[in-house]
């Protein structure tokens, strides 16, 4: 520990205590934390340096309370994890020793430094120092904010009706909270009830689920909107305006389901439910405990069209006067304060693998198509029967990750359901023809679960025969119509080829295909295989990034029912909390107006993706919607006349940190710019897999990418960086709607200044990677590598030149 | 629900399939086109055949698409088609 710079404080005298935490060894062991403390020491303003194993513990926190009473100190910086990860930690620890949490600063200098330059501690340890320097440079300059209240409407809306939407809906119900339950299909159960059994446990799906769906149904909280879609979501957290398309049925509520009609009805087709395993006509009810149990007429099949009745049987046949015609689409408005996500996930089509002859073969089914057909109430009445014959087969074959883990056949994922499903399924036909030979042909069996084992012991005491290695090709038989499967036994090296009767494939779940509108309207974020994107992966799984949103089921991620049903009463806890509260806080990192320097331009007006800012003509000023402002500072970075600026994020701050890290060997470093939401979080992921990437890079974190200002970077050149990295997220996932369009538009212009003045437009480099993507980031690092070796020091000198204006006063 | 359909329903045989018996009183037509052009399984077109009153009447296609809806019958002015819904039994006796 050291300390300097005398013990009696003046009047607005900034004092800094820093902290460079070991974090055990995953900081220590590739940074001497003791030197940079001793460095930290020196450095402007700095109080109070010291090292310590965990500062996140109770006892370092302790420590820092203790100090910023003993010391005076007044800012607090403290050098560890990602600020996305203690953060709040530390600001809550500052807060409670009575200073203001927006006077704290992190330096990240363990997924940005320690994990990524492992075997170079020198280097490493060089970094910390710049990294430390950096943040000083920022608390000199930081301000106390007051953080403004939003109240919190305590109604709910939860986006999908399988059994994750269902248990979500039912829990905020039961709590007392209103909600609004969005179904797109006509009937609430999702994936759930078209299951015949659930694994390990084999209870009857639709029986479980049944009574659920009618508490949903009847619920005096709940109000169910169903041949409904979400079209709009407008506000923030606690406020979201929510207009929903309420598509008609032409059925009203007095339907008795008698099912009269349909008797009547001359227009056949598949039905969707029973995945065209069976019929329907244009008047229907997709399954017999459908709720609501009104039925519902298919337009597209129906024979009368706008407004011309040209069949009018089902209208005759119907007692209760139940069929209108005239019915037309409705929008229904109303405001949540939370909202859950369940939209579930699809299952994935394998007519797209030739081998496996999906479509071409009448007996390779898929395993979704085996549960109807298995299932009482399905097409064959509980019958297993294959398509081509309708006889029982007796020799039947399941194939297993069909469309999962494979880079070439489908996701890269696992499943997750898959293997459970089809030992279930196997002993399903064991114990109603227990003569049936079964074959399983696997990769991996994964029986993780509670009872998985047991369930799949008893399938192979059962007789089910379990083959490693998926056949290389299915093959018909033209007459029979039975089955060849060829490919190798892996455990015994050799090639099988056995006969079947029937093909199951085990497919994969996969995101939905319409996820990119729900995407869009709640602005969220998604991994590479398409899922929705969580707050933090081990500490807020059911948090969307955006607040006051929510996860529940396979919108997430592939899981099975128990998992879904946990993971709704999870998001609906956790939105119960916030409307409990009735009130949230907003970060103090709106904009601030200068209006001396406003020339009411209205360019900030037309950036804001929030529509928070208003420009009044006639008084020539503008105003800012606090409650409604996403806190990106793009309208900060548009601003030429310096009259807009970001709490928190202050140009002055940003500059400091500039200015700290080109203060010595600029030429050799690369200032980087990276946004909270994906890029920061990108870079944050190589550090959690340990990715190395070269040491010069130097990241300032911002709110958004579109927060870098041009006279950013041209600061940065004109300080001698050797090159400049601007990253954020990828074009339309943008965590701030679109703001990242304009750091696209502002990067453009700044080429095209470099290419006029005979600059190397290489040297500054633009990069969208998400959250997921820390190899994307890493890789872009170690590609820039050369180029920062190679730059020479004319160029470096130039660039001084063209750039010498962005030296001057903010 | 999103899924490809690519197998054909196995309970075609529960379905009760209509056959219908289209009636056309030819000589009462008056070739207006109506019930060609409202039939919503498009199951007759015009006939090159001149009627008495000097015109082309309708021509049945495909009697087995006709499903007993009854619109042409409503739509003829002329009261020149009707339909009438046998059981399949009915029609082969027939």
């Amino acid at each position: 520990m050291s300390e300097n710079k005398g013990s009696e404080p003046k009047q607005n005298q900034v004092r800094i205590g820093v902290y460079i935490c070991h974090c055990g060894l995953n900081i220590a062991g590739s940074v001497d934390c003791g030197e940079v403390a001793k460095y930290a020491a020196t450095l402007p303003n700095v109080v109070l340096a010291q090292d310590n194993r965990y500062t996140c513990s109770d006892q370092g926190q302790a420590g820092i309370k203790n100090d910023i009473k003993e010391h005076k100190l007044n800012r607090v910086v403290v050098a560890s994890c990602s600020p996305r990860l203690h953060e709040p930690t530390f600001r809550k620890t500052c807060e409670e020793a009575g200073l203001n949490k927006y006077l704290f600063e992190m330096a990240n200098i363990r997924e940005h430094c320690s994990w990524v330059y492992f075997y170079d501690r020198e280097a490493g340890t060089e970094k910390a120092k710049d990294l430390v320097k950096m943040a000083v440079a920022k608390a000199a300059l930081l301000e106390p904010a007051e953080e403004a209240e939003v109240p919190i409407t305590r109604k709910a809306l939860v986006i999908g009706g399988g059994v994750a939407g269902i248990q979500a809906a039912l829990d905020l119900a039961d709590t007392g909270y209103k909600v609004y339950l969005v179904e797109k299909e006509p009937s609430i159960g999702g994936m759930m009830a078209r299951i015949d059994k659930t694994f390990p446990t084999m209870d009857c799906s639709i029986c479980i689920l049944a009574p659920k769906m009618s508490d949903a149904g009847h619920h005096p909280n709940i109000e169910l909107l169903t041949n409904s879609e979400v079209v709009e979501v407008n506000g923030y957290i606690g406020n979201f305006r929510v207009k929903v398309l309420k598509k008609p049925r032409y059925v009203i509520k007095d339907c008795t389901a008698c099912g009269e009609c349909v008797e009547v009805c001359p227009v056949v087709a598949p039905n969707e439910f029973d995945v065209g395993l069976a019929t329907r006509h244009a008047i229907y009810t997709p399954f017999a405990q459908a709720v609501p149990s009104t039925y519902i007429i298919d337009m597209n099949l129906c024979l009368n069209k706008e407004s011309v009745v040209v069949c009018d049987k089902c209208t005759k046949a119907c007692e209760r006067q139940a069929i209108k015609f005239e019915m037309k689409p409705e929008i229904e408005e109303f405001e949540v304060g939370t909202i859950i996500v369940a939209t579930g996930a699809d299952v994935f089509d394998p007519s797209g693998l030739p081998n496996y002859g999906y479509g071409r073969y009448p007996n390779v089914i898929t395993s979704l198509e085996f549960e109807r057909l298995i299932n009482a109430g399905g097409p064959s009445g509980g019958h297993l029967i294959r398509p081509s014959d309708k006889q029982i087969p007796k020799r039947v074959a399941f194939v297993q990750c069909v469309g999962s883990r494979s880079d070439r056949n489908g996701r890269l994922y696992c499943s997750n359901v898959c293997c459970m499903n089809t030992i279930k399924d196997s002993l399903l036909i064991k114990e109603h023809w227990p003569e049936t030979e079964i074959y399983v042909f696997y990769v991996d069996i994964r029986a993780y679960g509670k009872g998985f084992e047991d369930l799949y012991k008893r399938a192979k005491k059962a007789g089910v025969v379990f083959i490693r290695g998926l056949p290389a090709e299915i093959v018909e038989d033209k007459k029979t119509h039975n089955v060849w499967l060829i490919g190798e036994n892996t455990l015994q090296k050799k090639i099988y080829k056995i006969s079947a009767h029937m093909v199951i494939l085990s497919i994969g779940l996969e995101a939905r295909k319409d996820s990119e509108v729900i995407q869009r309207l709640l602005t969220l974020s998604r991994n590479q295989d398409g899922f929705f994107l969580e707050a933090h992966p081990k500490l807020r799984p059911v948090d969307a990034a955006t607040g006051g949103v929510f996860f529940a089921g396979c919108a997430e991620s592939p899981k099975d029912i128990k998992d879904s049903v946990t993971q709704a009463s999870a998001a609906a806890a956790r939105a119960g909390i916030l409307m409990a509260k009735g009130k949230v806080t907003v970060e103090a990192i709106t904009p601030v107006i200068i209006p001396e320097n406003c020339k009411a331009c209205g360019l900030c007006v037309k950036v804001c993706p929030y529509n928070a800012i208003t420009l009044d003509k006639d008084l020539k000023r503008i105003e800012i919607i606090e409650a409604a402002c996403g806190g990106c500072g793009t309208c900060a970075a548009e601003c030429s006349f310096g009259a807009l600026t970001q709490k928190h994020f202050t140009d002055e701050q940003i500059f400091a940190q500039i200015d700290a890290v080109t203060e010595l060997g600029a030429e050799k470093k690369i200032v980087a710019f990276c946004c909270n939401w994906c890029s920061y979080a990108g870079a944050d992921f190589a550090g959690v897999s340990r990715m190395q990437y070269p040491p010069n890079v130097r990241i300032i974190r911002t709110m958004c990418s579109g927060r870098v200002a041009p006279k950013f970077v041209e600061r940065a050149f004109a300080r001698g960086a050797a090159a400049v990295l601007v990253t954020g997220c990828h074009l339309g996932d943008c965590h701030y709607i679109n703001a990242n369009h304009q750091t696209q538009k502002r990067v453009e212009r700044l080429w095209k200044k470099m290419d006029q003045n005979g600059l190397n437009k290489d040297r500054l480099q633009l990069l969208w990677a998400s959250a997921a993507e820390g190899e994307r980031f890493a890789s872009k690092i170690r590609e820039m590598k050369p180029l920062v070796e190679n730059i020479k020091s004319k160029e470096i000198d130039k660039a001084k030149k063209v750039f010498e204006k962005a030296l001057g006063g903010i | 629900m999103p899924e490809r359909i690519r197998h054909a329903p196995l309970d075609t045989e529960k379905l009760k399939t209509v056959q219908a018996e289209i009636h056309l009183l030819k000589d009462q037509c008056k070739g207006c086109g109506y019930c060609i052009e409202f039939c919503p399984k498009k199951v007759l077109e015009e006939s090159d055949e001149i009627n008495a009153r000097g015109v082309h009447p309708p021509r049945i296609v495909d009697e087995n698409k006709c499903i007993v809806c009854g619109f042409c019958t409503t739509v003829c002015p002329d009261f020149a088609i009707f339909v009438i819904e046998r059981s399949k039994e009915e029609r082969k006796h027939a």
